[in-house]
């Protein structure tokens, strides 16, 4: 029996139709999306971050909103400690009954005015701009090797009365910003 | 007196085509049933292969991660495996193992084990030869760091994934080029691992089009056998290898693998020289994020010679699959693929036993469908799907199977499967042909009905549990038979009947950001049937020894000032005495690692197998004592 030599290197490649940009971003920001509802998960907020027992858990988005439907498709029907998960998408005077605020790439020209209107409010902030942590807030999303991934804050957490737990801070980056600084 | 006498050869292997790529599910609502960890895992331009995430699979499924087997000290792929605590695994000598999930470690034919129920890939490659249906473990040198994971399923498999996924599947999934820049060189030293290096260096070209090419050298020595002599046993390979991965657009991806390598294994009777080399190319179009095809072709040449005994095989495999994947309506996502794989080898008979013919071409066609079918409004989802094949041996095959999966919660999911899966014949059952014993040309397959239920839970993000339970009902298991028209030379048959039941938990604990804990608790069991009185009454000795339970547990420590302290400690109970072999001692024991990374630089001291010299697996004639041994590894990477 002879024992033939396939060539079977050449693979033709036709291409037909490639994915949008758009299609990506919308994935991306799904994720992102996710992300959100699980670290509210993971977080604690002080009682007087409510107005009272019944008040919903806001997660806010500032600015242009990338999300789509994600988020709120994300939130739909869902409870954290006992309270009601709610979107909202109010303007930066608005933001006073946010618990999770996320600052969209939108608002990058004027987040020192944001973050300063936050101030020491117990508000979890969440951005996706470059060295949004650096710059004073509290979780920030990156990119690594095209998967979503975020450095944390939690002397900056802590400064506002959220308790993290230890799993989120193990999976996220530790970012000394505070004097004592954070994380193992 | 049956002498199975047969020092074997090669790899080569089965189809299907791989699922290598992070599963993406697009819908944010299937991204919520995900954990963080699984969440930053998801490359954001995959947003195609709405593939379910493992942790949703109707399976008893489980991950080694590249980090696992980096904090376990593990040098050899077979030492990775037994990282997945649904696999019994044991060494049988100093470079070779008998590897197999829920039972069917075979008897050792020569020093290697007839198992052959688990279907095992590297890449979508599978490396299982026709020979006798296994591995052979010590021509498998995937440089372990490459590894960006191995999934373990345990269970059969053969719906998607082909024939001898019988008990299980093994797939081994290494780095996209992408996630392997810059350089790094390792080189360590030791007490039974005595030398290894490895290389390794990934770059780009554009920015589209990325690359790594490594080569590493090992050398490891010889064991004791129980007798006290010297096991001879001593190996060293060398393998180097490349991948490419180019993403020509945002639909599609095309990588392009590939590995050489050489070495030798010592034999207490004669040392094997083996070499072998592989190329595979696969094409990724993803036209939408719930639909895409997957293309794959590869060819695979390896050889094993033992000098002294005159035998050798070179065994070739040309394969091609093709996979589709597209939503139909709102609640089906339909998968089906082809296939088709030439293999062809050589023989050079041995002194004492031979196959005939000794050249062989073997063909398998393939096909399989599946419908995964979500009906809206409630927490279901059924899989339902079927393999056909034609191989030649046996001809046409059937693989059917039915997966139920129930998530009442975000946390937790019941599933519960029915499969039948198949072990083609291979070319031991059917053309053997030593002094005493005759493969036979009628040999069917092997098959089995296999009932499981299983249940996952993650009570906190911190822990996760899962519990699998399985009833096999195995038929036409190879005998070993008289044969009244040739007196004094055996004939192999299918005339045992086998039931096996067992159960496997596992799970992982996020005990504090420093330190994480995974392992589990396997156990399982059989009775053997003979369907004959020709059946010789052992044949159950050469198909099986087993322990009934086992025990893993890794303990990874993150300790401050970059210190790194870890353990994996397992505990396996006895090997019962069949007719053919004693009893092996049950064991314990553990594997120490202690590492530390300063800047670019990581230096580990490993002590592996702390209880000392114990055999783990027994031949007739030999049994081979694993030695404590330590090694230290050096790292600098850029």
């Amino acid at each position: 029996m002879v024992t033939p030599r396939i060539a079977f290197f050449a693979i033709a490649l036709t291409v037909t139709g490639t994915l949008s940009a758009q299609t990506v971003a919308d994935a991306e920001y799904r994720i992102k999306a996710v992300f959100l509802f699980n670290f509210v998960q993971f977080v604690e907020w002080p009682p007087n971050a409510f107005a009272n027992e019944n008040a919903p858990l806001a997660l806010c988005v500032l600015g242009t909103d990338p999300f789509g439907e994600s988020l709120d498709q994300v939130v739909a029907g869902e409870s954290v400690q006992n309270r009601r998960l709610v979107v909202r998408r109010p303007n930066i005077t608005e933001i006073d009954d946010c618990h999770l605020l996320f600052v969209s790439k939108s608002e990058q020209p004027r987040l020192g005015e944001v973050l300063q209107h936050v101030g020491s409010a117990p508000v979890l902030t969440v951005s996706d701009i470059d060295g949004f942590v650096t710059r004073g807030g509290t979780i920030g999303f990156y990119l690594d090797r095209k998967r979503v991934r975020f450095e944390i804050s939690p002397s900056r957490a802590q400064t506002r009365g959220l308790k993290m737990s230890s799993q989120l801070l193990g999976l996220g980056k530790i970012h000394h910003s505070g004097p004592k600084g954070g994380g193992p | 007196m049956l002498l199975f006498v047969c020092a074997l050869a090669s790899a080569g292997g089965h189809s299907v085509s791989a699922q290598t790529a992070e599963p993406a599910p697009s819908s944010p609502v299937a991204l919520k049933k995900l954990s963080l960890r699984e969440l930053m895992d998801i490359e954001v331009t995959s947003v195609s292969r709405n593939l379910t995430p493992l942790s949703q699979t109707a399976a008893a499924v489980q991950v080694i991660t590249r980090e696992d087997i980096r904090r376990s000290g593990a040098t050899t792929l077979p030492e990775a495996l037994r990282l997945a605590p649904n696999l019994l695994v044991a060494q049988v000598n100093s470079h070779d193992w008998a590897v197999t999930a829920r039972g069917f470690n075979g008897i050792s034919v020569s020093t290697g084990s007839l198992a052959d129920k688990l279907l095992v890939m590297i890449d979508g490659r599978s490396i299982y030869t026709p020979l006798f249906g296994g591995v052979f473990w010590d021509a498998q040198f995937v440089p372990l760091d490459e590894i960006e994971r191995i999934e373990v399923v345990s269970g059969p498999g053969g719906t998607l994934w082909g024939a001898n996924a019988v008990n299980g599947i093994i797939n081994i999934i290494t780095r996209s080029a992408e996630d392997s820049q810059g350089g790094s060189v390792t080189v360590g030293l030791g007490s039974f691992l005595q030398k290894f290096g490895e290389a390794r260096y990934g770059g780009t070209l554009g920015k589209d089009f990325f690359y790594r090419a490594y080569a590493q050298y090992f050398d490891a020595d010889q064991t004791t056998r129980v007798t006290g002599l010297n096991g001879n046993d001593g190996w060293s390979t060398t393998q180097a290898g490349f991948r490419t991965d180019y993403r020509r657009s945002e639909s599609d991806h095309l990588t392009v693998q590939g590995d050489v390598y050489e070495g030798n294994q010592g034999e207490p009777a004669a040392t094997a020289f083996v070499n072998g080399q592989n190329v595979l190319a696969r094409w990724t179009h993803t036209d939408s994020p719930d639909s895409d095809w997957v293309t794959q072709v590869y060819y695979d040449r390896t050889r094993r010679r033992f000098p002294t005994a005159r035998f050798q095989e070179v065994l070739q495999t040309f394969d091609i699959d093709v996979q589709r994947r597209f939503p139909a309506g709102e609640q089906h996502s339909i998968l089906w693929g082809v296939g088709y794989r030439h293999m062809w080898d050589s023989i050079t008979p041995g002194n004492s036993f031979s196959f005939v013919p000794h050249q062989k071409v073997m063909r398998l066609f393939s096909g399989f469908v599946q419908d995964e079918i979500t009906p809206t409004g409630t927490e279901l989802r059924l899989t339902i799907g079927t393999k056909f094949e034609h191989n030649e041996f046996s001809g046409f095959e059937i693989q059917p199977s039915v997966r139920l999966a129930w998530t009442p919660t975000q946390q937790q999911m019941v599933w519960a499967a029915a499969s039948r899966g198949v072990r083609s014949p291979a070319r031991f059952d059917t053309e053997l042909k030593t002094p005493t014993s005759l493969g036979n040309p009628d040999f069917a397959a092997e098959d089995v009905l296999a009932y499981e239920l299983g249940y996952r839970v993650s009570p906190t993000e911190a822990l996760s549990l899962s519990v699998a339970a399985f009833h096999n009902q195995y038929s036409n298991i190879r005998s070993f038979n008289i044969n009244p028209a040739t007196p004094g030379i055996g004939i192999i048959e299918n005339d045992q009947e086998v039931t096996g039941f067992g159960i496997e938990l596992s799970g992982a604990y996020q005990a504090a950001t420093w330190w994480r804990l995974r392992g589990g608790y396997t156990y399982q069991e059989k009775e053997f049937r003979l369907r004959s009185t020709l059946a010789i009454p052992f044949s159950d000795a050469f198909e099986a020894q087993d322990p009934q339970d086992q025990i893993i547990l890794q303990s990874v420590m993150d300790l401050p000032r970059g210190v790194q302290l870890d353990v994996v400690g397992r505990r396996v109970a006895e090997l019962p005495p069949t007719a053919l072999n004693p009893r092996i001692d049950p064991y314990t024991t553990a594997d120490v690692r202690l590492g530390y990374t300063f800047g670019r630089w990581e230096v580990s001291a490993v002590a592996q197998n702390l209880a000392g010299n114990h055999a783990e697996f027994s031949s007739p004639i030999l049994a081979f004592e694993i030695p404590r041994s330590y090694h230290g590894r050096l790292t600098f990477a850029w």
